[in-house]
């Protein structure tokens, strides 16, 4: 078994690892920004994104929406969703220990997939809708990846112009850095944290409506995007949201590069050794925590 | 109440009781066993539930066993191990059935047989494909499927006589995945194919394009993928995407579900899969069967109520032939019996592991399943070679 590593091969294996980086971005800043104005782990973010995932497929199969006109309408459902989910539970654990509001998303999490179990079954299902690839020189792009990328890059970059732009945006990060010093300035924290968990479940939603036309969708499809975005921003910097997206593009690349040069098995292994070696050297991640 | 009047009840009551003695002396024959009604085996196990229910219902009409009628008592194990290991030790040693049958996938039937094999009961495991389960010294276990190992087989065979000469071979890290991938590699060599690639993956995956790429670089003429349902979706979009195009390619679970086809409409297309079972097999009595088990349920069967009713059936047989319930003979029966039912055929070695039932592998040609393989099953010709992406 030898196969040489050609450059056209390591240039394929870049391009899937940006394409899917932007995706793990994109899902794993609704985390950050969670984490960095509330100061809790949201595990049930994984779960949203299955249900936003869902949505665009029952849409797509019932109506026969355009997937992709589906996405601003899952957003808006789990925007909704989300901020339902932090006026009636989340907002109770905003200031008690981090193990509470652990086992409460974790719950959250539980209930959700049990939930779409029950509601959904476990078959699975996809959005059949757009396959093969564009073919530029020795390079493949698969069709609804490139469109995922497009998407995942306006809406993070939309996302960063609201926080940067906008009063509301101003009002999260400065909710982020110092929530007394927000609320003496006039800001209703409160609400703060509802919009903050309502665009991170947006942001999550967007990425399940995208992902459900690239691969079959389940209930339990979400769990490993909770993990893929706890390590992209544990990379990338808690609670920093420019690190959220240097962490995915990083997390995309390592995982292509280590299936390529080593075993798509030992993929993931390299992407938590490379955690755990950030950690040690930079344990606030690569660009530092929580400075916005 | 009269005296002779107390009598008379007193006499009847007896006379009901002594009744009852004397059919419970004729009582149903009681078969336990455990199956996963709820939780992440749910599909399947109530596919191999209504098989069981539809044994015991043919058994009766046709008079029973040894004269007597037949009965399942069924617990739900939630589709976990440790459960099923707490059911099967009520099943002996509280209800006291006669006989046990087996539960549901590999662990939970690795589980129970410690309980089993502890109390001497034969258990026909109609669905447990792991080899190693059989290989342990264990005196009472049945096989009724085939085996993990021989998944591929008919793929590496075709393309061995085709005049193939490499084989990439990749495989979900999981028990029986790899298992699989191993019998694949083996026969491949045994067949003097080359094999240029062998990598597992991680459960879940859904992002193959560095293994893909690898593959296009080292150019197999045929990708065997041991695979389960999603990842062998994934697999085959990505193959189109990255135009990796082998001369055949061919998966282990999950592409002979329908949803395989839904999922992926015409990119299925020349793929090859195995099965344990069809409904258009020609077995004897299975398009009969097959009927009359769509009547009954109002739904179609799959190939695990068919190996549910067929693993019924075997045991019924060796009881038959044994002339008893007693673990021993029934197990000398067992060992010796040699059929061929609407599954396929049965024939276990020493070990009751399972020699002779047939994986049949097929292809799906215009949104149809046709089996191409073994030769004395098929009902089609292979399309060889696969023609290039563009082309399907």
């Amino acid at each position: 078994m030898n196969i040489v590593i050609t450059p056209a091969m390591i240039g394929q294996v870049i391009i899937s690892g940006i394409l899917s980086g932007v995706l793990y971005s994109m899902v794993a800043l609704g985390l950050a920004l969670i984490f960095g104005v509330m100061r809790i782990i949201n595990v049930a973010h994984g779960p949203l994104l299955m249900l936003g995932a869902y949505t665009t497929f029952f849409l797509y199969s019932a109506f026969g929406l355009n997937p992709y006109l589906t996405v601003p309408i899952s957003m808006a459902v789990l925007f909704v969703a989300g901020v339902v989910l932090e006026r009636t539970l989340v907002f109770r654990v905003v200031d008690a220990p981090e193990l509470s509001s652990l086992l409460l998303t974790f719950g959250i999490s539980i209930a959700l997939v049990n939930g779409a179990q029950l509601a959904f079954t476990s078959d699975l299902r996809a959005v059949e809708y757009i396959t093969g690839s564009w073919v530029l020189g020795p390079f493949a792009f698969s069709k609804s990846r490139v469109i995922a990328f497009v998407f995942a890059g306006f809406l993070t970059g939309g996302a960063f112009l609201f926080l940067r732009s906008t009063r509301l945006g101003k009002a999260i990060r400065a909710t982020s850095q110092s929530r007394e010093v927000a609320m003496v300035c006039g800001i209703d924290v409160g609400k703060i944290h509802r919009l903050t968990f309502g665009l991170a479940s947006a942001l999550a939603a967007a990425g399940g409506a995208l992902i459900s036309v690239i691969v079959a969708i389940q209930p339990e499809m979400g769990q490993i995007w909770t993990f893929k975005s706890f390590l992209v921003i544990v990379l990338g910097g808690a609670g920093n949201y420019p690190g959220a997206l240097l962490g995915g593009m990083l997390l995309g690349l390592i995982e292509q590069l280590a299936s390529l040069f080593l075993t798509t098995q030992l993929s993931e292994v390299v992407a938590y050794v490379l955690l755990v070696l950030v950690l040690l050297v930079r344990p606030t991640g690569l660009l530092g925590g929580r400075q916005t | 109440m009269k005296r002779p009047a107390i009598l008379a009840v007193v006499l009847t009551v007896l006379g009901v009781f002594c009744a009852s003695l004397a059919a419970d002396a004729q009582g149903p024959i009681r078969i336990g066993a455990s199956l996963s009604l709820t939780g992440t085996y749910a599909k399947p196990g109530k596919y191999q539930h209504e098989g069981y229910q539809f044994c015991q219902k043919e058994l009766n009409a046709k008079g029973g066993l040894l004269g007597r009628k037949v009965e399942f008592v069924i617990y739900d194990d939630q589709s976990m191990p440790p459960t099923g290991v707490r059911l099967y030790e009520k099943l002996i040693t509280e209800d006291k059935v006669d006989v046990v049958m087996g539960p549901y996938s590999s662990p939970i039937t690795e589980a129970v047989a410690n309980v089993t094999e502890k109390y001497k009961k034969v258990m026909v495991s109609p669905l447990a494909a792991t080899t190693s389960i059989f290989k342990k010294g264990r005196k009472y276990m049945f096989m009724v499927i085939s085996p993990a190992e021989v998944y591929l087989e008919g793929l590496v065979d075709t393309a061995a006589r085709r005049g193939l000469k490499t084989v990439a071979i990749v495989n979900e890290d999981t028990l029986f995945s790899k298992a699989a991938a191993a019998g694949a590699a083996d026969l491949a060599k045994k067949k003097g194919m080359q094999i240029v690639l062998t990598e597992a993956y991680p459960k879940g995956n859904t992002d193959f394009s560095a293994l893909l790429t690898k593959i296009k670089a080292a150019n197999p003429d045929v990708i065997a993928a041991a695979t389960y349902f999603d990842d062998a979706v994934a697999l085959t979009r990505q193959m189109r995407e990255l135009n990796v195009n082998p001369k055949m390619y061919g998966v282990t679970v999950g592409g002979d579900l329908p949803e395989f086809y839904d999922l992926l409409k015409g990119n299925a297309e020349y793929i090859y899969g195995a099965t344990q079972w069809e409904a258009d097999l020609k077995y004897p009595g299975n398009k009969e069967w097959f009927e009359a088990y769509k009547a009954e349920f109002k739904r179609e069967p799959v190939y695990h109520s068919a190996a549910g009713y067929a693993g019924c059936l075997i045991y019924a047989e060796g009881v038959k032939r044994a002339g008893s319930l007693d673990s021993d003979k029934v197990r000398d029966a067992l060992l010796k019996l040699e059929i061929r039912t609407m599954f396929g055929d049965y024939k276990v070695d020493q070990d009751g592991f399972q020699t002779a039932h047939k994986m049949v592998t097929f292809q799906w040609q215009k949104e149809k399943k046709v089996i191409v393989w073994p030769d004395d099953l098929a009902q089609g010709k292979v399309l060889f070679p696969t023609p290039p992406w563009s082309g399907r």
